[in-house]
């Protein structure tokens, strides 16, 4: 049993959490943090410079 | 010999700028690399849902009376499923895309009569019960209006119904074999003999659960489960999972139309189709995008591929 404990996760997320409330938009916290890091990396995809920008430019 | 006239956001004009070399050989073995250990990582930390799932005998263990009520829903043909119309039967016309009919065209597809498939034929496979086995032969040696006659007299005094002493007890006079139905149904359910039944009615080795769902869902307790757990359509549908478990996030747009007026309301009853009629509409725009002048042209206008290539247009001035 124990062996089976040790199995699962650091940080179960089987409790209820906090949902957020505004009108008709109503999802859990949990599902808020993954539609932001959504949009980071979206915005990261379109902001973030390319790399290896110097190693070319010290080339050319 | 003319030339033809340039169409921005059809024809690809010729390049001539300096070209870079692209290893997406690299690339690609990053990017699963990446991804294979932010999941093995995120699965250590976080695990997975781990709920058991709702049986019924789970159900009727835990509100007896509720599911006593439903198989009675299921004998006097007022449940869900005895009035949802196909694939199951033909109760209703079922969902409608304006004048299109669509559930009527696929038809009764997997044929469910609740009175004979949820209640009937599960009780004749019950070994050794004499009084259910006596009861099983009035039911069907009587006519059909004998057996609405008692039925309906059961179904009146229903609201009445208790659950003493591992006993469902209704005072209902003249119901004939209901009584016994309702409660062996009952007995049979909190054993868990009921759900094996339900399973094996399409062949004894079978993975079909549609049964046993159909029967959970007509019952309260099934949602009463889900509005503790935050899982109801209201609730952003699609995107809930158990616990405090991210959902499946990317499909808000599908879940978000239910949210509104007029498909929460006015239009409600046809919202399931509606909703796909209209995602497969959008769909449709996405795909056709290069096609739709206008709408082709907001990569163009917006100008957002400047932002992505600052360095190459910084270099160009």
């Amino acid at each position: 049993m124990a062996f089976f404990t040790a199995l699962g996760a650091l940080v179960p997320l089987d409790h209820f959490g906090h949902y957020f409330h505004w009108h008709f938009i109503y999802l859990s916290l949990s599902n808020l943090i993954i539609i932001l890091l959504m949009i980071a990396t979206f915005l990261a995809a379109i902001l973030a410079p390319f790399p290896g920008r110097k190693s070319r430019k010290e080339h050319q | 010999m003319s030339s033809k006239r340039f169409r921005p956001d059809v024809d690809a004009p010729e390049y001539h700028g300096r070209y870079s070399p692209y290893d997406i050989i690299k690339e690609g073995t990053i990017a699963i690399v990446l991804v294979g250990l932010l999941t093995i990582i995120l699965a250590i930390v976080f695990g997975s849902p781990d709920e058991r799932a709702i049986t019924i005998k789970t159900w009727s263990n835990a509100a007896p009376v509720d599911f006593a009520t439903t198989a009675l829903s299921e004998l006097n043909g007022t449940s869900g499923t005895a009035q949802y119309g196909a694939p199951y039967n033909t109760a209703s016309t079922g969902q409608q895309l304006g004048p299109l009919q669509l559930s009527k065209w696929v038809g009764v597809r997997i044929p469910i009569n609740t009175v004979k498939d949820f209640v009937i034929s599960p009780l004749r496979a019950m070994p050794s019960q004499p009084a259910l086995r006596d009861a099983l032969t009035q039911w069907i040696s009587a006519s059909t209006s004998t057996q609405d006659a008692w039925v309906a007299n059961y179904t009146k005094a229903a609201d009445k119904l208790t659950f003493t002493n591992s006993v469902v007890t209704v005072p209902a006079a003249n119901a004939g074999p209901v009584p016994i139905f309702i409660n062996d149904l009952t007995q049979m359910a909190r054993t868990g003999a009921l759900d094996q039944a339900l399973i094996t009615e399409s062949g004894y080795y079978t993975t079909d659960y549609t049964r046993p769902l159909l029967f959970l869902a007509d019952g309260a307790y099934l949602e009463s489960v889900a509005t503790k757990q935050h899982l109801l359509g209201t609730q952003w549908g699609m995107m809930n999972e158990t616990g405090s478990y991210p959902g499946q996030a990317w499909l808000w747009l599908y879940s978000f139309w239910y949210q509104i007026p007029p498909f929460n309301s006015s239009w409600g009853a046809n919202a399931d189709v509606l909703v796909w009629g209209l995602m497969m509409l959008l769909s449709a725009l996405l795909l056709l995008v290069p096609f739709i002048p206008g709408l082709r042209s907001i990569p163009r206008r917006s100008r957002v591929y400047r932002l992505i290539w600052r360095e190459h247009y910084r270099d160009q001035k």
